[in-house]
């Protein structure tokens, strides 16, 4: 600690980049973000101050709270499905079976292609009339299941969120990563115990991968919480305001160029986004500091 | 390990240094400028049926002010993007050189303060005689014309002969029970009689669709009666009829603009409504629906027949300056888009309708459908404003969700124009 203290300039100076960088780019728009949404502004007129009123509005907007359920929806299916699913195949690919590599490839692929691309192809594919979901369930005699998957209230938001989850190539290749960095030595160890793959999968490969599954489920987390582009794209929050999320209702709120309650929006996105992820962090970090403690 | 100090302050500066540069290269002294630049982002490019015209005007302005005024066009061919980066630029205080915006209650709020250059004094000279009656005034708040009024719309029902044919109708219906009888006889031939939609960030096709019915029973002014005037549930109720038994495709809630437009341009839907910009792209895209559309007044059941609905559609503006050259420079360009002669030529290549007057230079060939288009609009009864000239984007945006709403049978027409009413905080 003396070390440090007679060492503070130097410190401070190499902190100083980062921290003007910082502050610049996210602390100053972020106290500008709070300070707008305490404003009634359409950004050409003058400011008026008028307090938490475009908080007490929004609260009072059930679409607003629809979105922020679906948020919490899109958060909870990105980390306990997407993640999920992400691992298991970076557990089956460590395995090294033929093709993993191509296979590899082949599912990190969509990651690489724009959401814009990718959201079309889906509205092509959930479409009613000539959709290719509808069509192969006419073919196989399943008429009566064929749905306007869109445009139905009880499809529409599943919908959204499964042509999401199924891309795993983001999550699987950073579990990859760390399931390819497990040494070799503990699987030999299990095998002559007699240790089968899924138990070699359930008592080594997971424990040890568990913190890079919680900083994949933090992720998975902060990206259903702000998620837009999709639903902007294949249903706008439609039908109904049914797939309604923040982010849309910030953006139709900026178009209507009320953009008092759209940073009052933003102030809450951040808040709820903080705190759930915050109190995911400290779950685990409990869970954890349990385990070492029976150990 | 002790830190050397110089070692550390010279590192220090080094990684400041390009925080520095970037905090300083706003202040490098712009290199003297004799050539009157002017940034133009526009959404008349690409796929846009006016495109190749405008940017044919842009260059020949150019090229007749070489050295002096230069239209730099900033392509942006997202209608949606276009109005965000307008939105955000004004927002920032960046107000782009020229641009263009949908005249509507949100975007007249580019009035407030003085963003905006103003041509109200230019205008009552003999360039304000170009324009057709009520366009400057349509483009007046609180007595100043901050925006230059430039294309107008029409919004007709199209139809398909061929298909009316298929069905055995012979010519499309003048009454309200003619017109439902139509669509039982399309269906009854296996054609969709409607095109329609929920998505997009206004439902276009279905706002229009209520906009011909609200106007059909509550007449030119329907606009200025509050939503709670009860012409509203009763138009609202017809557009559910729309909806309803097969008169519209099973994708309609939830599909956007270009599902709606496809359909009736693969034939596959009888009617649909929309504005003469899209001639260009139904000529290109489908010649066969094309060649068999015809255009005509909604048959509703109200006292107000041969009505259309018609607005102004877009508007040139300007970022306001002090300099007196800068200014004469937009006005100057300003002036040649809205020539006569070069107006003639975007619309008779685009099928666009404008606000400016101008003669068809002989033996020149209208387009067949252009002209059916200035035909309808001549001979219409009545011409009154669509839903959204009315109403903020986010009650616009509101219509297509509570209509979605109706449309799955989630709400009734009253509880439809109940959620309208609450976005419009009526």
């Amino acid at each position: 600690m003396k070390q440090l203290n007679k060492n503070w300039k130097g410190i401070g100076l190499f902190l100083l980049p980062a921290g003007v960088l910082y502050s610049l780019f996210f602390i100053i728009p972020l106290g500008f973000v709070f300070y707008v949404s305490l404003q009634s502004w359409n950004g050409i007129s003058a400011m008026e101050f008028i307090g938490l009123t475009n908080y007490r509005n929004l609260f009072q907007n059930p679409t607003f709270i629809l979105g922020i359920r679906n948020n919490f929806i899109w958060a909870m299916a990105l980390a306990f499905i997407q993640v999920p699913l992400a691992a298991l195949i970076a557990m089956i690919l460590t395995r090294k079976p033929r093709g993993w590599r191509f296979l590899r490839t082949v599912y990190f692929l969509p990651n690489v292609i724009s959401q814009v691309a990718i959201a079309m192809l889906w509205i092509s594919i959930y479409n009613a009339e000539y959709g290719a979901i509808n069509q192969f369930l006419t073919m196989i005699g399943l008429e009566d299941l064929t749905q306007n998957w869109l445009g139905q209230i009880e499809t529409a938001l599943p919908a959204v969120i499964i042509q999401q989850v199924l891309y795993i190539g983001y999550f699987m290749i950073i579990l990859l990563a760390a399931t390819m960095s497990i040494p070799e030595s503990f699987y030999e160890a299990a095998q002559l115990d007699g240790a089968n793959v899924f138990q070699q999968d359930w008592y080594i490969t997971l424990p040890m991968i568990k913190s890079i599954m919680v900083v994949c489920m933090t992720l998975a987390i902060s990206y259903g919480l702000r998620h837009f582009e999709a639903t902007f794209l294949m249903t706008n929050g439609g039908p109904a305001n049914s797939t309604m999320v923040m982010g849309l209702h910030l953006y139709r709120r900026t178009s209507s160029l009320d953009y008092g309650q759209a940073n009052a929006v933003g102030t809450t996105l951040i808040l709820v986004g903080g705190t759930i992820i915050v109190v995911i962090r400290r779950l685990f970090s409990r869970r954890d500091k349990a385990a070492d403690a029976v150990q | 390990m002790r830190l050397n100090k110089t070692v550390a302050i010279l590192l220090g500066v080094l990684l400041l240094a390009p925080a520095l540069l970037i905090a300083g290269g706003g202040q490098q002294a712009a290199p003297e400028q004799r050539e009157i630049v002017l940034n133009w982002p526009t959404i008349w490019v690409g796929q846009d049926a006016k495109a190749t015209v405008v940017e044919q005007l842009v260059n020949e302005f150019n090229q007749a002010n070489a050295g002096q005024i230069r239209i730099n066009m900033q392509p942006s061919p997202d209608y949606d993007g276009y109005r965000d980066l307008i939105n955000t630029s004004i927002a920032a205080g960046q107000v782009p050189d020229l641009f263009v915006f949908n005249v509507d209650p949100t975007q007249f709020q580019y009035y407030d303060g003085d963003l905006l250059m103003d041509f109200t004094d230019d205008l009552k000279g003999p360039w304000g005689n170009r324009f057709v009656d009520g366009a400057i005034q349509a483009s007046t708040r609180n007595g100043r014309v901050k925006s230059v009024p430039f294309e107008s719309a029409l919004t007709p029902i199209w139809y398909n002969t061929a298909l009316f044919e298929r069905a055995g109708i012979s010519q499309f219906p003048t009454t309200n029970a003619g017109f439902w009888e139509a669509a039982e006889k399309l269906k009854a031939a296996g054609i969709v009689p409607m095109s329609h939609m929920t998505g997009g960030t206004n439902a276009w096709t279905s706002m229009l669709w209520y906009s011909h019915i609200v106007a059909n029973i509550g007449g030119p002014d329907v606009w200025s009666k509050p939503l709670s005037d009860p012409v509203f549930v009763q138009a609202a109720e017809i557009l559910l009829r729309m909806y309803q038994d097969g008169n519209t495709t099973r994708d309609a809630v939830g599909a956007d603009a270009g599902v709606s437009g496809g359909h009736y341009q693969a034939q596959n839907t009888a009617m649909f409504i929309n504005g003469p910009w899209y001639i260009g792209n139904i000529r290109t895209n489908s010649p066969e629906a094309y060649a068999n559309t015809r255009l005509a007044a909604f048959p509703g059941p109200g006292n107000y027949q041969g009505g259309q609905i018609g607005f102004l559609l877009s508007n040139l503006a300007a970022a306001n300056t002090n300099d007196p050259a800068r200014r004469a420079a937009v006005i100057k360009f300003m002036q040649w888009m809205t020539e006569p002669a070069n107006v003639a030529r975007l619309s008779l290549d685009s099928g666009a309708l404008f606000t400016i007057r101008f003669d068809i230079p002989p033996g020149t060939e209208v387009d067949p459908l252009q002209q059916m288009f200035l035909e309808i609009n001549s001979s219409a009864t009545f011409i009154a404003e669509h839903f959204q000239a009315n109403f903020p984007a986010d009650v616009v945006a509101e219509f297509g969700q509570a209509l979605g709403s109706m449309a799955l049978g989630r709400s009734t027409p009253q509880q439809f124009i109940a959620q309208i009413r609450a976005a419009a905080g009526q």
